[in-house]
């Protein structure tokens, strides 16, 4: 059996390690700013400059970076400074190559907010220039070597400060709409579509088994009443149902679940109760029925193994279907803010100006997420098919 | 007449080519009857297939088929397409699923008048019930579908489609497997009635000596696709050289000598 | 053949009833106050009994579900919250958008899934198979608003070829020539994202369907009639076909019918089902419920076209019933 080797298990492993271990890979709360708005990743339009983000922590005093000279599109530098008493003299300041600027006088503080932004008149008249003037060109104007460094007659007992030159670059995957890391908000979403999809999927599993089993045990009016309900909700369009019921029982991710399941329990209500119709009339079941076997023994004990096999290829044929619904309903808006699922990033993206900015690489990564981890289970679907039947191995041709 | 000589057709396996028919040569004239009779997997429907040139793609086939002076094997499939049916028409096997199952016998047969002889409308309907009527069928079969008709009532159909375009051989193909013996005696009787009535030729395959010795002027017996035995039906019946053809000559004895007790 | 009909019309009322029913229950059985959701807690309390006694809230559960079930039908659908005009106002004017979308992809798709479809049938191993495989898997495994938010970004912003949004320019041309172009300008993208999501599903099952039925004994019995391969392929095997083509059909078409929602919201189309996904969120419930059931209903009138065509198509309706339907 080389049924590790099929890329789909080997895959799936992987997502669901990445789904696991990713919380603890960026530390940090996925909703925190990383860095300014629609960024784009780095690996796109290499000529404009990072985004460099500087930061003083416990008992440094001291910044130093190279820098080719590309003035980045702003500069902002947020922090607070505490000293050892109240200096005297005491000033932040910035060096470029050619000069050193004064950024802010310190002196007879002992603690201290920083908030300054390039855009704002004060500060540029701060550092000696005019209201209309460029601050970049002067804080950054030529290739060296910059340093960003605190000088005070007292001790400092801790400066935090997050100096950032916006070029319009961060991260592997860049930054939404609230500067948030969309590569870590798409490691978060592989865990509402791996929840949402099974559970589902499970859940559905199990309520079709039981209506099937009992539709094709039982026969007669139980039968044609089930098999009505099936047809008529096959024929209904399923998704408007799901946004009104989103909507009116809540958007929590366990409602989410129930709402999906209980509306796609169709198929496998169907293929079981084929499956019970042929094996009904078996002949080992007619010999356990001579036997004296009851129903509910025939059931459990034989009816339910011989269906299972199927039924697990089922579970994995329909996860697809679960997880693109999950997504549907979360693209449209009517899930849980607070939860991060792809289908969410794609509505915000949708809704918060990626496509007045052109941020299309916010569109990519949910996307093909989804895409990917719904190629996988179809093809751990297939295989389970072709292990439940052989013939359907090589091919789909009959 | 066709005259097949030195035919030999393989078809193409994943591990090696398997031949199906070996040096066969064999001739049929128009009024007579021929037949074909060898077990199943002999190669005798390969062979009655390769007349019509269709045999599925990728099979080898050498040598020649004659008819009218022609190779049919050299032949390009648009004017094959004028041969089929006109010149050579074909009924299937009994068993076969040969009728479209979503056109009614009436639309099926009129299909090939319309294209072979331009005949269409009115005219096309009543030579319908003409063809139905020959082969043994009331009208109103022309309305039917293929699943509301009975196995002997289909092969009818089949023979009354053959017939559409006048042609000058009809090949049959087993054409009473799968019907019970009765609906049998009688299809192979209208069969020949309609090729003695017509001087039309034609080629019985079948893998039923007794039957094939009731009907045909000529019997050619193959066996693992070499043709083992092959002349009229009466030397054969009392000169068999072929230790196969013996055999199944003694088979029909012994059910002739059961059957006058 | 009679039976037939009779069975599908019959069961058409039904699924009708079922969603009369399933609307009825959604938006009255809700937690809380049943009033609460029905009428607008901003009313003054006059407009509020007003409201009560036109849906009639004092009546028992079952007489109510009477007057809603004919409300329903005669699409007296009441007052939105949202904008305090009648519902079916807001409405009528989205109908035609919706069929006018959903209708020219379906059909643009299915010619396309079907001729490519025989064409990949016909050409085994070739490139148009693999395009039709392929074609499938994507549109069983990609979500349909990723390929369209894909679509709208490359040819909306990147390359601005088709407009970003809505189904007129404002302000509107002038000129009836002038403003069916523009109609169709902007429903272009719109319908030709659904052509592109729809036709792989599609051309992979005429070509399944398709490979088994060029494998039939009758498809060589009308080589061996002469028939020029035009006639084999669409007058015996695709007319052969046709009967599981039209189920599949009947099959996809509620989601079809859902796709809307999902392709009104992405291009911001004026139609039905946008005005359902803002009147859920806008929890303006009578709204919501009028537009879930006209996607019903559009869904279940569709459902009955294609079951008369159906029993058109296949002769053996007469006598059997449907298959796995």
């Amino acid at each position: 059996m080389k049924s590790w080797k099929r890329w789909s298990f080997i895959a799936l492993f992987l997502i669901i390690l990445t789904a696991i271990a990713g919380p603890f890979l960026f530390g940090t709360d996925p909703e925190n700013p990383m860095a300014p708005p629609f960024s784009k990743p780095v690996w796109l339009d290499r000529d404009a400059p990072l985004t460099r983000i500087l930061e003083l922590t416990e008992g440094e005093t001291t910044k130093t970076f190279k820098s080719k000279g590309d003035p980045p599109k702003q500069f902002r530098l947020k922090g607070r400074i505490r000293f050892e008493g109240t200096p005297v003299k005491a000033t932040l300041v910035w060096r470029t190559p050619r000069e050193e600027i004064l950024l802010e006088d310190l002196s007879r503080y002992s603690d201290i907010l920083i908030d300054l932004d390039g855009r704002d008149i004060t500060f540029k008249l701060n550092i000696g220039l005019s209201a209309f003037d460029n601050a970049m060109d002067k804080l950054m104007p030529a290739e060296g070597e910059y340093s960003l460094y605190i000088e005070s007659d007292v001790p400092v007992a801790s400066a935090e400060l997050t100096a950032t030159l916006e070029g319009g670059r961060w991260g592997v995957l860049g930054t939404d709409q609230r500067g948030r890391n969309v590569l870590y908000l798409f490691v978060m979403g592989i865990r509402v579509s791996l929840i949402v999809g099974i559970s589902a999927t499970l859940i559905a599993s199990m309520i079709g088994l039981s209506m099937g089993l009992l539709s094709g045990y039982a026969g007669g009016f139980t039968d044609s009443v089930i098999m009505r309900s099936v047809d008529v909700l096959l024929s209904i369009p399923i998704l408007p149902i799901l946004m009104a019921l989103a909507g009116i029982w809540g958007k929590g991710l366990w409602q989410l679940v129930l709402i999906l399941s209980l509306f796609s329990w169709m198929g496998t209500a169907r293929t079981v109760r084929s499956l019970t119709l042929t094996l009904r009339d078996a002949c080992f079941i007619e010999n356990l029925r001579a036997l004296g076997a009851g129903t509910p023994y025939i059931l459990a004990r034989h009816l339910l193994p011989e269906t299972l096999p199927l039924l697990l290829a089922n579970i994995a044929l329909g996860v697809p279907g679960a997880i693109l619904a999950e997504a549907g309903i979360s693209f449209l808006g009517l899930s849980d803010p607070r939860v991060i699922s792809w289908g969410r990033m794609l509505h915000e993206a949708h809704s918060f100006g990626a496509f007045t900015t052109g941020a299309w690489w916010l569109l990519l990564p949910p996307g093909l997420g989804i895409a990917f981890l719904c190629l996988i289970f179809l093809d751990i679907g297939k295989f389970l098919e072709e292990m439940v039947d052989p013939r359907l191995k090589g091919g789909n041709d009959k | 007449m066709i005259r097949i000589s030195h035919l030999y057709v393989s078809y193409r396996s994943t591990f090696s080519d398997v031949e199906a028919v070996t040096n066969a040569s064999l001739t049929i004239a128009k009024g007579t009857i021929a037949a074909l009779v060898g077990e199943s997997g002999s190669g005798k429907s390969t062979l009655l297939m390769a007349i019509l040139s269709l045999l599925p793609p990728g099979t080898l086939v050498k040598g020649k088929i004659i008819f009218d002076g022609e190779d049919i094997l050299q032949i390009p499939e648009s004017k094959l397409n004028r041969i089929r049916w006109e010149r050579i028409a074909l009924i299937p096997q009994g068993a076969m699923n040969s009728l479209t199952p979503v056109l009614s016998v009436g639309q099926q047969i009129r299909e090939i008048l319309s294209f072979h002889n331009g005949i269409k409308g009115l005219p096309a309907e009543r030579k319908t019930a003409e063809l139905l009527d020959k082969s043994g069928l009331p009208s109103s079969v022309a309305g039917r579908y293929p699943h509301e008709l009975s196995g002997g009532q289909k092969q009818r159909a089949s023979i009354a489609m053959a017939l559409a375009c006048d042609p000058d051989f009809l090949l049959a193909d087993e054409p009473t497997t799968a019907l019970d013996v009765i609906t049998q005696g009688e299809i192979v009787s209208t069969l020949s009635k309609i090729v003695r009535d017509t001087g039309m030729g034609m080629l019985l395959v079948t893998h039923d000596l007794p039957l094939a010795t009731s009907v045909a002027d000529h019997i050619t017996v193959m066996k693992n696709g070499l043709i083992v035995e092959q002349g009229s039906t009466e030397e054969i019946l009392e000169n068999p050289h072929h230790v196969h053809t013996r055999e199944l000559i003694a088979a029909l004895k012994v059910l002739e000598g059961g059957n006058s007790n | 053949m009679k039976n037939y009909w009779i069975k599908r019309i019959a069961s058409a009322f039904l699924v009708l009833g079922v969603v009369l029913i399933l609307n009825f229950l959604l938006f009255r059985m809700m937690p809380g106050d049943p009033v609460s959701s029905i009428i607008d807690p901003r009313f003054s309390p006059e407009a509020k009994e007003q409201l009560r006694k036109i849906y009639g809230l004092d009546l028992s559960l079952s007489r109510q579900f009477i007057l809603y079930a004919k409300q329903m039908i005669t699409f007296r659908f009441g007052i939105s919250f949202l904008t305090q005009r009648p519902i079916w106002e807001e409405l009528s004017s989205r109908i035609p958008n919706t069929v006018a979308l959903l209708g020219s992809a379906l059909i643009l798709s299915a010619i396309i899934g079907t001729l490519l479809g025989i064409k990949a049938a016909l050409n085994r191993g070739t490139v148009i198979e693999k395009i039709v495989l392929w074609g499938g898997a994507v549109s069983f495994s990609f979500p349909s608003f990723f390929v369209q938010l894909i679509l709208l970004m490359c040819f909306g912003y990147l390359f601005p070829i088709f407009p970003l949004r809505g189904t007129i320019s404002i302000p509107p041309p002038t000129g009836a020539m002038a403003a069916v172009a523009d109609y169709i300008w902007h429903m272009s993208l719109p319908v030709i994202s659904l052509v592109l999501l729809g036709f792989g599903g599609w051309a992979l099952y005429v070509r399944n369907l398709m490979v088994k039925v060029l494998g039939e004994d009758f498809i060589l019995m009308a080589k061996a009639k002469g028939l020029p391969s035009h006639n084999i392929i669409w007058g015996h095997a695709f007319r052969t076909i046709l009967p599981p083509v039209i189920t599949i059909f009947l099959l996809a078409l509620p989601g079809i019918v859902s796709g809307a929602v999902i392709t009104e919201t992405v291009f911001s189309l004026h139609g039905v089902g946008r005005f359902l996904l803002e009147s859920v969120t806008g929890h303006d419930y009578p709204a919501a419920g009028a537009a879930f059931y006209l996607l019903a209903l559009l869904t279940i009138m569709s459902n009955l076209i294609a079951d008369l065509a159906y029993g058109f198509v296949d002769p053996r309706v007469r006598f059997e019933r449907r298959g796995k339907r």
